[in-house]
Parts: structure tokens; sequence; C-alpha cells
């Protein structure tokens, strides 16, 4: 990619004749040398290094750091911690603005518009807020508690601390992606296909399963690989609500690299994650790959 | 025309306009760098600098915050060594705060000013236990006490078995911050461990750290807070640092926990915590605490002015403001305080103030809490 990027920037009209780009195809090249130069020396050079780096112990090639991470209950408990949070939350995330989207696609008028608007609104909050006003919200004796209170429920217990208190930041969070994502995917089903469905007498489940679903799979799969791959990395969300233990492999690496200064141990947990984000972010640009090409 | 009472406004004006000039002129700044919290730079900004201005006419200081860029105050010390060096102005007459001997060579190179009773006074009343070496300036402390709710607890815990006692008869209503996230949670850590070896702080130091013997001393302590767990708020949900501690015991959510001096004793002041929390400090053998060192480069450009600072910081009454205005333990002994003053601290006074290594020993610690009290991991 470095080449690309010194050919472009070094306008060698020669070898752009030889190889037949004109200069429409060399203008477009030399606006993507930024960008591309800088994810090369910011993003995969580090990467690679820091990768060579953990297969590395005093200086000769072992897997050591590996097999030392896949054996220590503590981490591996962490490591399931943060897939099943990623899977259960993205998965909530999704049915809910699923319905959201479907609401938005058959419905019109002022409320389906303040409706769009709210579901958007999580994209305008940053996470700490969001980390703190569930605090206030949720937490013990907070207006949600009090709320419940007056209506005689005394046995609430509050997320605060325990994996229900990020699920639920998550979820929220994560709304107005999919949904967006999720209108757009809808908007392509036409109405034709719905009511010659309705026609024949199909009730709303089957035009559901039969009609929709099929037609969204895409928009699903990617909508799911972003909010998974967002919610695997999140920092600040389970640092502030979570609970101590297990920990989030961000918190988790965090601590391992400034309170523990083990920077060798929190990058093989750096590469692991990174691996299981590179397999759903495959998916991800496999299904779009899959998409554009079906679009021509 | 102007009028008689115009032409006297107006010169009076241009008076005011030129004396203030001159003298303007004549004051000497000194360069002071902080890198403490908003409540430390606040109360150096708000109420030690007319304090100072008044107690030592044509002198000022001006506060330069350094918190959270680059290294703070270490990265203004390295600017002052390397000044020294090149015979350069160092732009710095005084570090709030800093570990001399964290900045590399500084020592060596003879950066920092030592200071004794010849040189600033005001230090013949200082606190024995505050001393350390010649180029450190204590001149405020502060502690990890119990904050507990007056209104729910009747006899605050004075042992650290009363303390466990408590919380084991009122389920859910104690508990402590995450060891990693905050002093407060880590130095209750670190007396129960305390508590584990024999209450005897000197059985840790700096470099006695041996892992296998260390795994035995530190499981001492984890038997104690595993027992403790249970109890705890949410059954072991810790929260995760001193402010989100602070905040349980403000919402009420919980009657007790451990907090820093300094940070329970003002948010009592400015109403953050209910009235009726009180602090105590346990007297069997006192939580972890320390004290803040100042130092004075010897490059400095006006020595006689950062002396005097140093003076003035040791003065009974700036001493007494550091207790009433920012909650912190005075640099000096009790004894330089008013009389009503120490009555009113009077069980918060430390009898001894416990450390605990760096190092080694937090690292261990840390994760060995985690590891073995947080979670409900069975260990093989």
């Amino acid at each position: 990619m470095s080449d690309v990027a010194k050919s472009s920037g070094g306008a060698a009209p020669g070898y752009a004749l030889r190889t037949g780009l004109g200069p429409q195809a060399l203008a477009g090249l030399a606006l993507v040398a930024l960008p591309v130069g800088l994810l090369v020396t910011l993003t995969l050079w580090p990467t690679v290094r820091m990768v060579g780096a953990t297969f590395s112990v005093d200086g000769h090639l072992s897997a050591e750091r590996y097999f030392a991470f896949f054996n220590d209950v503590y981490t591996m408990a962490n490591l399931r911690y943060t897939l099943e949070m990623g899977l259960v939350s993205a998965i909530a995330a999704l049915a809910v603005s699923f319905g959201i989207a479907l609401y938005l696609r058959f419905s019109a008028g002022r409320i389906a518009t303040m409706i769009h608007g709210l579901s958007l609104f999580p994209l305008f909050v940053p996470s700490i807020i969001i980390s703190y006003a569930l605090v206030r919200f949720l937490g013990p004796n907070g207006l949600f508690q009090l709320m419940l209170e007056q209506v005689g429920f005394t046995q609430y217990r509050t997320p605060y601390l325990t994996p229900v208190g990020p699920f639920l930041a998550f979820v929220w969070e994560n709304l107005p992606l999919p949904v967006l994502v999720l209108s757009a995917g809808l908007s392509q089903v036409s109405d034709h296909a719905v009511e010659a469905a309705r026609d024949l007498g199909a009730k709303s489940p089957r035009i559901l399963w039969e009609i929709l679903l099929p037609q969204m799979r895409r928009s699903l799969l990617i909508a799911f690989a972003l909010i998974f791959m967002g919610i695997i990395g999140a920092f600040t969300v389970p640092y502030m609500l979570g609970p101590p233990a297990p920990e989030m492999m961000s918190v988790f690496m965090q601590r391992t690299l400034g309170n523990l200064q083990d920077p060798a141990s929190a990058q093989v947990q750096a590469v692991v994650l990174m691996v299981i984000s590179s397999i759903v972010g495959g998916f991800y640009i496999a299904t779009m790959v899959k998409s554009s090409a079906g679009a021509r | 025309m102007l009028s008689r009472r115009q032409f006297l406004a107006t010169s009076a004006a241009a008076a005011t306009l030129v004396s203030t000039r001159v003298s303007a002129e004549d004051i000497k700044t000194l360069q002071v760098f902080i890198d403490g919290d908003t409540n430390i730079s606040d109360w150096w900004n708000n109420i030690l600098k007319p304090a100072f201005e008044a107690a030592n006419p044509g002198r000022t200081f001006n506060v330069t915050i350094t918190r959270g860029v680059a290294d703070g105050n270490g990265t203004i010390a390295e600017r002052a060594l390397a000044a020294l060096q090149a015979k350069a102005d160092p732009q710095v007459d005084y570090f709030e705060e800093i570990e001399p001997e964290s900045v590399a060579g500084s020592v060596e190179a003879g950066l920092w000013l030592e200071t004794s009773e010849a040189n600033v006074p005001n230090l013949k009343m200082i606190n024995p236990a505050a001393v350390q070496t010649p180029i450190r300036l204590p001149y405020r402390g502060s502690q990890v006490l119990i904050a507990y709710d007056s209104a729910k607890v009747a006899n605050p815990p004075k042992t650290f078995a009363d303390l466990v006692a408590w919380a084991k008869a009122n389920p859910g209503r104690f508990t402590y911050g995450r060891p990693d996230k905050g002093g407060s949670g880590s130095n209750f850590v670190i007396r129960a461990i305390h508590e584990g070896n024999g209450k005897d702080p000197s059985l840790f130091t700096k470099d006695n750290f041996e892992p296998a013997k260390a795994e035995e001393m530190l499981q001492k302590g984890w038997a104690i807070l595993k027992d403790l767990h249970p109890f705890t708020f949410g059954e072991g949900t810790y929260p995760a640092g001193n402010s989100p501690a602070l905040q349980l015991l403000a919402q009420g959510a919980v009657d007790m926990i451990p907090a820093w001096s300094d940070m329970a004793l003002q948010a009592i002041n400015n109403g953050t915590l209910p009235e009726t929390v009180k602090v105590v400090q346990l007297q069997d053998l006192a939580l972890c605490g320390g004290f803040a060192y100042s130092a004075i480069p010897s490059n400095a450009t006006d020595l006689e002015g950062a002396l005097a600072l140093a003076n003035f910081m040791l003065s009974p009454e700036t001493q007494t403001s550091c207790v009433r205005d920012i909650g912190g333990f005075p640099g000096i002994s009790w004894d330089n305080l008013p009389a009503d003053l120490k009555a009113e601290y009077i069980d918060v006074i430390p009898v001894s103030i416990p450390t605990f290594p760096s190092g080694d020993w937090q690292k261990a610690k840390n994760d060995g809490w985690y590891k073995n009290v947080a979670t409900n991991i069975v260990r093989d």
C-alpha cells in the first residue's frame, strides 16, 4: 500500500501511461494517499510490530504468552464475559431497533417523526454521560427506585455495578446505528411484495418471517457486526457501571497496562481481542462485498 | 469646562492608574506549579494567594496548573533540570507537590534546594512523622478514615475487628472501592492485609518483596476480605473509585465506607455529604496515609521569595486553613494549631500514619485482590 502512496504522490506520468492510468485515476489515488498513508504508518505498522512482539520471549520465537493467556482461569472468565456481553447486548439492541425500524417503515406522521428523532438521540450523547445518567437513574435510591416505591414495589435491586448495568447502557447507546441501517434496508423492501402477501392472506408474523427477514439478512448482519465490535472494545460503560469481576477486556487491559505495568500481557490481550474483532469484521466486509456485487 | 468634582474624580483615577502601574512593576511574582486536584489549585488561588500577598507586601504568586498535562509537575521539573544544566531561567520557583527522586538525575545534579530551620524558620514546628529528606518540604497530609452516617451508626468502630463485626451485623451497608481505582479502597485493603499480618506495617518494605513469601502474607489479608465479601454492598460489587464510593454514602445506599480525610471532610463542609456523616480513625492501627511534599528548585530566580512562600505555607494560619478549607492534615504538629481546632478533629488525628511500599507490593496487592476477593471463580 505504501507503493501506491509513493507512485501517486510522486506524480510519475510515464508510469501512469504504461499502466493506463489517466490523470483522473491519478487524482483519485492522490486523494486516498494521505488517509492510506496515515493508516499504514499509525495503525498497521505499529500493529504488525506489536503482534510480532507478543511472540518474542527473551529474543526467542515463542507462543508462551498465549499459552499463559488461555490457561489463566481469571483471564478466560474475562474473555468469556466480554463476548457474552457483546453477543447479548448486540442481539437485544438489534431486536429493539428492528422493532423501531419496522414501526417507522409502516407509519408516518408526527409521532413517527418523534420516535425517529428519539431513537437517534443516543448518537449525540457520549458514553460517560450515559453512564452517569444511568448511575443517577438506576442507582441505589435513584429516580427509578423512588418511582417504583411510589407504586408500592420495594424489592428493587439496582443493576449498578452488576452485568445488567453495562448491558442496559450498551442497548441504549447502540440503538441509532441499527435503526439507520435497518430503516435503509426496510425501505428497499417493496410495498408490492408486502401487499401481495397480504392479499394472499398472510398474517403479519408470516410477512415478517417470509418477506421482510429474508430481505433484511444483510442489513441485520452489518448492524450486528458494527454493534458487536463496538461493545467488545468499549471502556467507559463497563468501567463505570460494571462489576469488579469479571472485567470486560478493555477495562482488564487498561488495568494490566496502567496498574500492573505489564505491557507484554496487555499486548497479548489486545491481540486476542483484535483477532476476534477481525473475524467479525471479516463477516462485515464479506457481506458488504456481496451486497455491492449483488447491486451490480 | 470640568467641574471641580469631575476634575478631582478624574485626577484621582489617573493617580490610581499611575500608582498601580508603578507598584505592579515592584511586585515580584513567584511561579508556582500545581498538578494536584481542583480542590488544591482552587485553595491556592482563592484563599492562599490573597493571604500570602497580605503577609508579604510586594510579593505574589502565579499558579500554573499542570494537572493531566504530560507528566504534570514532573515534566516541569525536567525542564528546570535542563535549564540548570544550560544555566538558563527555569521559569519555576515552587513545586506545590512533587517527588524529587522520581525526576531522573535531578537529585544528583543538585536541582533541589535543601530546607531547614535556618532558611524556613517555621520548620521548627513540623510534624516529625512527616520529615523525610531536606529537599522534601512536607506541608499537608491526608489519610484514609472511616466515614459513617451517624444517624444510622450509633457506635462507630474503634478497631478493625469492630468494623468487620458491624459490617456482618448490617449486611450490604458497608463497601469499599476497588483497590486499583483509588486510594480509599486501596488503603482499606492494605489495612486488612496488615490485620492478617499481626498489624505490623513494618513487615512490608520496598526491598523485601519476594513472590512466594508475598503470596503467603497477602493470603492472610484475602481470607479476611473474602469473609467480608458477601456482607458488602450488593454482595461484592465494590464501586470503581473514591468518588463512586462517596456517592453511595451520599445516596444513603451504604452507611459506612473508607474515605480520604480531605475528600470526606470537604464533602461534608460543602454539603455533598449529609451533615450526619462523621469520620473516625481506627485506633488499633490507623489506615494508611501520607504527606504531600513541596520542593524548591535551587536555580529559581527568586529563591528568597520561594523560601518566604515555604515559610508562609507552614505558618499556623495557613495550616489551619489547610484543615478548615481543604480537609487536609497539617504538616506541622497539632500542638502548634489552635486548641479548638485540635479538639474538633480529635477523632481523626492520627496516632500514627502507616504506609505501604509502592512497586511490586502494590501490584501484587491489586491483582491479588481481583483474583482472590472480587471474583467468585473457584481457584485451583
